[in-house]
């Protein structure tokens, strides 16, 4: 489990996180969601490490990231899989070449098996013969779900997703927030994904937070969502032309 | 200012800490090795071996003009020719121009992966960043450009020897006699350790540069100019101060 405590952090004057408290379900899709600019990426960033908190602690199971030294957070990293805000795929390697990256670096196996487990994983989430394509020859959804390959190459035990659909169309993004979902039941791992496209939210938010003026101002899931009495929630949800309809509905009901 | 300056050394230290981890796997670092030799010194040869045989011809001609007094042996030509090329142009100079080379050529590339995230993406696997993209490239650039500066040597005095041949500026039995004459082997591996020294100098300020870039493709850009002006700074200090420690 990832817990949250009290977290901080500005960039100069802009105090982006303010006393920020979570608390992360294993074997779940976790999302945060809030508006552009509200800080999901920073919190994110914290999350794994990327950025040091101001002040404030993360927990991962027993240990606080902040006190762990240079092997702990390498071998705790090799259970944390990524999928970048932009994807960060590796421009100098092919597509399964990117997915083999890690398996490199972490494992022993022999060629073979690495290709293997690649195309497992380039499989699982739907690409088909762009095995040697470079990243720059493949579009924006296609980047998108071979970045989910490469986070899930060495069976993580947590991922954590940056904005998965921002970009796509409607189609295309439910079907990797489908994917996203699969994998995380299918490998029981502690999903967390950042968003702000409420479809998706609506589809597989197991546990939703909300950010909005750099603290968590609502935790729920996506039943309770559309009922909810926090206003700020509401004008973000109701932005969605189908769950204003509900919201109002809710609202009228009472 | 001073301040600043401090604080740079201070971070381009912790850095080359970094860099200098015990790779991961030995296998994977041979073949970045290669693929860095290949693309840092390998490309380099043609550049270095142009200007090489150019300056090695206008020595001859520059210091021929130079020594028209005829109590004066004409093999002296091609004696400080030999001399001038080993001891400061071979190093420095060509040092000079990798600068250019290399330095925007290693900048330049870990910069825009640093801004893409690609250095992020390695970091969160738990790959160390600074020493799978840095240490191959410095590796190669300080053990293995002394070759370079050899090359520019042989070349150099190949390319006096064709102005003598087809000038006839002094006769060429003479330019040899010169190239031979009271030869200092020392002054070939001092030439050698400056290029050695200024190639790593070249290879990890440009690689600090890149790693911290900010802000998208302008500090890219920014990174890259701040790499070769600092290097060629730099090169240009140490020279006088390998110098005066080796030569005098
Ligand atoms: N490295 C940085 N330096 C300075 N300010 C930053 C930095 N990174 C983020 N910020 C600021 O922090 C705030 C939150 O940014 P963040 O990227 O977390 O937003 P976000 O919620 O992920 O937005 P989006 O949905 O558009 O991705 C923004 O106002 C941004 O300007
Ligand atoms: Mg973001």
């Amino acid at each position: 489990m990832i817990k949250v405590e009290h977290l901080n952090k500005s960039f100069g004057d802009l105090h982006v996180l303010k006393d920020v408290n979570l608390e992360l379900a294993p074997g779940k899709c976790n999302m945060i969601i809030g508006a552009s600019g509200s800080g999901k990426t920073v919190l994110l960033k914290n999350l794994i490490g990327l950025l040091a908190p101001d002040s404030g602690d993360i927990w991962y199971g027993g240990h606080r990231l902040s006190e762990m030294d240079y092997d702990a957070k390498k071998s705790l990293r090799q259970k944390i899989g990524v999928l970048f805000q932009g994807c960060a795929l590796f421009d100098f390697e092919t597509v399964i070449g990117n997915v083999i990256f890690p398996m490199n670096f972490f494992t022993d196996w022999p060629e073979e098996k690495k290709r293997e487990r690649a195309r497992f994983c380039l499989d699982r989430v739907n690409v088909k013969d762009a095995d040697d394509k470079y990243p720059s020859e493949l579009s924006g959804g296609m980047q998108k779900r071979v970045g989910i390959a490469r986070a899930i190459a060495l069976n993580p035990d947590f991922l954590f997703c940056d904005e998965p659909n921002s970009g796509l169309d409607p189609y295309t993004s439910s079907l990797i927030d489908r994917l996203i979902h699969g994998i995380t039941e299918e490998f029981n791992i502690t999903t967390v994904i950042n968003t702000h496209d409420m479809n998706s939210m609506l589809e597989i938010g197991d546990s939703i937070h909300f950010i909005c003026g750099g603290t968590v101002m609502w935790s729920g899931d996506r039943h309770s969502i559309l009922r909810t009495e926090c206003a700020e929630l509401r004008d973000f949800v109701g932005a969605n032309v189908l769950a204003r309809h509900v919201i109002s509905e809710s609202v009228s009901s009472r | 200012m001073i301040r600043r300056f401090l604080e740079a050394t201070g971070s381009y230290c912790l850095f080359l800490r970094q860099v200098f981890r015990r790779p991961e796997k030995w296998r994977i670092f041979w073949r970045q090795f290669v693929l860095e030799t290949d693309k840092l010194i390998l490309s380099s040869i043609v550049i270095v071996g142009v200007i090489s045989v150019f300056i090695g011809g206008v020595l001859v001609i520059q210091t021929a003009s130079n020594m028209s007094n005829p109590m004066l042996d004409r093999m002296l030509v091609g004696y400080m020719v030999r001399e001038t090329l080993v001891l400061e142009f071979c190093s420095t100079v060509v040092a000079l121009i990798l600068a250019g080379k290399m330095g925007s050529n290693i900048a330049s590339e870990i910069g825009s992966m640093r801004i893409s995230g690609q250095i992020d993406a390695m970091d969160m696997m738990g790959v160390n960043s600074a020493g799978f993209l840095v240490l191959p490239k410095v590796m190669s650039a300080t053990f293995l450009s002394p070759l370079l500066m050899l090359l520019s040597f042989a070349l150099g005095i190949f390319g006096g020897w064709c102005v003598v041949e087809m000038t006839e500026i002094i006769p060429p039995a003479k330019y040899l006699a010169g190239l031979k004459y009271s030869y200092n082997g020392f002054y070939l591996f001092y030439s050698g350790f400056k290029m050695a020294l200024f190639c790593f100098l070249i290879s990890s300020i440009s690689s600090f540069n890149g790693y911290c870039a900010t802000g998208g493709s302008m500090g890219v850009g920014a990174s890259s100019t701040r790499s070769i002006v600092v290097t060629s700074i730099l090169i240009l200090l140490f020279d006088l101060i390998v110098t005066q420690l080796m030569l005098y």
